[in-house]
């Protein structure tokens, strides 16, 4: 039986100068009780076609009708909204009230429940959540993954068949986004109709059908076995392949007979285990050829001596963000910091630029005590250049150009050097001249978030910072970023820092890993010494490249693998050593 | 961070805590007027030991308190001086050539100051023991009336819950847009005033941006709850007396009658 269907959908922005067609003849059709992921690059529709469904957008001509309603026909409306409710990609612009309980209850006020009845539905929803102990908690205190979760609640709440996520954990961390995603499949169990928005793969394979989304149209649309084996069709669609399918593309390339369509890792062990026979490995036959210890030829360009920072210290708010940490960085080198939320990953890269002060401790550049002469901050500010997290949110002028020569004209330069500058930080990040004179604010995601890089680049640090560089982007500027990031740390040999979330970046791109948990280092050292915890990672909220969990099973049933191996080639060339 | 404890709501469990949000209201303007009523130090002296009591009631640390006083400490001796200035007067106390200080002036700076500080403080015992979404529950129920004559109460009341539920969003905000603009050399604390006006662009156009954007998010977000205004709506809490609150308002009645009787013993 379908819930959701739409008939020849055709939705179109207007702006002054044209109009563009953001949805081109949807035809579609959605089982009740199914799991349907859609894909498909930044602007390709997904959203817009996802606010059809409960009549945010009405359809510029054709139809969508839910439970066979119309969302053309305005009496329809609440109860259309009921009956499918949304969960948007900002936790914080969703929720309305100031206590938990209270914003459980928003729907269901608005729908006239009794005091009485709103009183077991919020128990029940937020008991399906897990958040049972957060009843009455501010949101502002709650982590991203906690207030999705609030979110979802609020809709469960007003007992709705079908539920639309849109990118609900693109703003999340891995622990957050693994309790979103098991909310959710907790959800399909009951038997809800789930359609989820996103741009990560992982979270796909497990669809009942995925649906691929360009320009407006519907280009894929099949079980998600047969979407991932078509690779002309995802790089086309700008795409990537989950973690495990592309192992398999690479253990075929190098000559392994295995389906190229595997995507989950029990399925893959399952075909090793076949293919390959315990007996074929033995402990000798381990192969040390990973580079364990960093190899120290540079000079230390960042010290972090003893460093300890304490929030509101005297006040009964007081809270030990950062203690005792002591950390060297590396002229050249590639330093990955990662920790949960909350872990003092942002607080301790806001020490290293002097943005905060350490309560004890110190920092040194180049041996120098960067907080002993205020006169110098801008000097170090300059040398010491920090990414925020969404850096784009912080443009303001009315050009691209303009923007990105904020900080050098800050910094005092010449005109001439100002521009000289701007010009080759733009080119850096891949922003041609046709940009230079448009507003910032017309940009795309990701050319706006490149601008911004752009703005601390040309104050040409020694020591570029990112935080989270990739958060919310789509694969392909994700792609696109990290490469530039890699390309330029090549090209100028300066150090970078980045703080990072996604493990598989971190993995790809890093020489070293300081891993933070509760304000204190965890683990320090390279990614494969850092990488082979990978359940002492996972207990602390971090996740590691789905690479390492298999090697983790495949070490379980008897293979003997290195279990420092943390990238798709690395992993190929490794079983593929088994068999010879 | 900083220190501000004027009117941030301080989390425990008390007498005062558990009134209902409309008693206290009601008692904050009581006090106002009576405030306005005491003409004479006697008065002052019960306005003062009344409040005292409260705090005490609502267990909060005297400490904490005057402390959000200080915060206002300029203004207080702003106004002080002024009154003991300007205010007329006989008994010529100080001659100053261009200006006398006298005793009345003097004692009415006192008085006034005294006004001020014990306003201060009441209001702030209000917003320190009140959360904000019980407050505006209790300004939405008590304004409700006015919904004869158009006023939009509902609205104004979701308002200021929604203004409530992003303050502390949108101070994070702003404290991360400083820095990220702090890290692009900019300056906040230093030049004309003029040119620290102009320092505060990039900060305030990001910030404006960023709140009509989530603005935006917001109301796709509670329509997509069925939000449509008050039709048809019901509430999760109903305010509710209680026995306590009828005897809060029988003190803070006789507590009135009090000041206002001082008058007749002076005169």
């Amino acid at each position: 039986m379908s819930i959701l269907k739409t008939k020849d959908l055709i939705f179109e922005y207007k702006t002054s100068e044209i109009n563009y067609r953001a949805l081109d003849n949807i035809n579609l059709d959605i089982e009740k009780g199914s799991f349907v992921v859609v894909l498909g690059h930044n602007g390709s529709g997904k959203s817009t076609l996802a606010k059809h469904f409960n009549g945010l957008f009405v359809p510029y001509s054709g139809d969508v009708f839910l439970n066979n309603l119309n969302t053309k026909n305005e009496d329809n409306i609440w109860k259309i909204r009921q009956s499918c409710g949304m969960v948007f990609q900002n936790p914080d612009n969703q929720i309305i009230a100031t206590m938990v309980e209270e914003d459980v209850a928003f729907g269901l006020e608005n729908i006239g429940i009794e005091p009485e009845e709103m009183k077991k539905r919020i128990n029940f929803a937020l008991n399906s959540v897990n958040m049972q102990n957060f009843r009455d908690s501010i949101p502002s205190t709650l982590s991203g993954g906690q207030k999705q979760r609030i979110a979802i609640a609020g809709i469960l709440a007003m007992k709705p068949e079908c539920i639309i996520f849109d990118e609900p954990t693109a703003m999340l961390d891995p622990i957050g986004r693994r309790d979103v995603i098991s909310t959710i499949h907790n959800l399909i169990k009951e038997g809800i109709t789930v359609v989820l928005i996103t741009h990560f793969m992982e979270e796909a394979i497990k669809a009942d059908r995925i649906i691929v989304m360009d320009k407006g149209k519907i280009v894929m649309d099949d079980i998600p076995k047969n979407i991932f084996s078509d690779i002309e069709k995802i790089k086309k669609y700008s795409l990537e392949l989950p973690q495990i399918t592309e192992l398999a593309n690479e253990l075929n390339i190098l000559g392994l007979d295995i389906p190229k369509n595997i995507l989950s890792i029990s399925e893959m062990v399952d075909f090793l285990k076949n293919v390959l026979k315990v007996e074929d490995t033995k402990k000798e036959n381990w192969k040390e050829n990973l580079k364990l210890e960093q190899e120290i030829t540079s000079n230390k360009i960042l010290e972090i001596k003893d460093l300890n920072h304490i929030y509101s210290k005297g006040t009964p708010f007081e809270k030990t963000a950062l203690k005792n940490i002591n950390f060297d960085i590396y002229e050249g080198s590639f330093v990955g910091i990662i920790g949960h939320t909350g872990s003092g990953k942002s607080t301790l890269v806001q020490h290293l630029n002097s943005l905060l002060k350490p309560t004890s401790g110190n920092i040194f550049l180049n041996g120098e005590d960067i907080n002993e002469d205020k006169k110098k901050l801008r000097s170090i500010r300059q040398n010491i250049g920090l990414v925020f997290q969404y850096p784009e949110h912080q443009l303001f002028e009315t050009s691209v150009f303009k923007d990105v020569a904020y900080g050098p004209k800050n910094m005092g330069f010449s005109e001439e050097e100002i521009n000289k500058r701007v010009v080759s930080a733009l080119e850096l990040v891949g922003i041609s001249n046709d940009f230079f004179e448009k507003s910032p604010f017309d940009l795309s995601g990701g050319q706006k978030r490149r601008v911004a890089i752009a703005g601390i680049l040309a104050m040409q640090p020694k020591v570029l910072i990112l935080d989270e560089p990739t958060a919310g982007l789509d694969p392909i500027g994700r792609i696109e970023i990290l490469e530039q990031i890699n390309e330029l740390h090549k090209r100028t040999k300066n150090t970078v820092i980045i703080v990072s979330h996604s493990m598989e970046d971190i993995a790809k791109l890093t020489d070293s890993i300081l891993v933070l948990n509760n304000g204190e280092i965890k683990y320090t050292g390279t990614p494969s010494q850092v990488f082979s915890y990978t359940y002492e990672l996972e207990k602390i909220g971090l996740s590691v490249p789905v690479i390492c969990y298999l090697m983790h099973e495949l070490n379980k049933i008897g293979f003997y693998l290195p279990k420092n191996i943390f990238t798709v080639k690395e992993a190929a060339k490794a079983i593929l050593d088994i068999k010879k | 961070m900083k220190s501000v404890t004027l009117g941030q709501y301080y989390p425990i469990e008390s007498k005062i805590h558990s009134l209902d949000a409309r008693v206290k209201l009601i008692g904050v303007i009581i006090f106002i007027i009576s405030l306005f009523v005491a003409t004479n130090f006697l008065a002052y002296g019960i306005v003062g030991i009344f409040l005292y009591f409260c705090i005490k009631l609502a267990k909060l640390p005297l400490k904490f308190v005057i402390k959000g006083v200080r915060a206002l400490g300029y203004v207080i001796v702003f106004t002080m001086v002024v009154n003991v200035i300007f205010s007329p007067g006989e008994i010529i106390l100080l001659d100053l050539g261009f200006f006398n200080i006298t005793l009345e002036a003097v004692l009415w700076g006192i008085l006034i100051t005294l006004r001020f500080v014990l306003l201060i403080i009441s209001s702030s015992l209000l917003t320190l023991t009140t959360s904000p979404i019980n407050l505006t529950g209790a300004i939405e129920t008590l304004l409700s009336p006015f919904k004869k004559i158009k006023l939009p109460v509902h609205e104004i009341a979701m308002m200021m819950t929604i203004a409530l539920r992003f303050i502390p969003t949108l101070m994070e905000e702003t404290d991360k847009i400083t820095k990220a603009q702090m890290s692009r050399g900019a300056e906040f604390d230093s030049g004309s005033i003029a040119k620290r006006v102009k320092s505060l662009i990039p900060i305030l156009i990001p910030l404006f941006v960023s709140a009509f954007r989530r603005a935006d998010d917001l109301a796709m977000a509670m329509e997509a709850r069925c939000y449509r205004g008050d039709i048809n709506r019901t509430k999760l809490k109903e305010l509710r007396y209680t026995k306590n609150d009828v005897i809060a308002y029988a003190i803070m009645f006789i507590f009135l009658l009090l000041v206002i009787l001082t008058n007749f013993i002076y005169y």
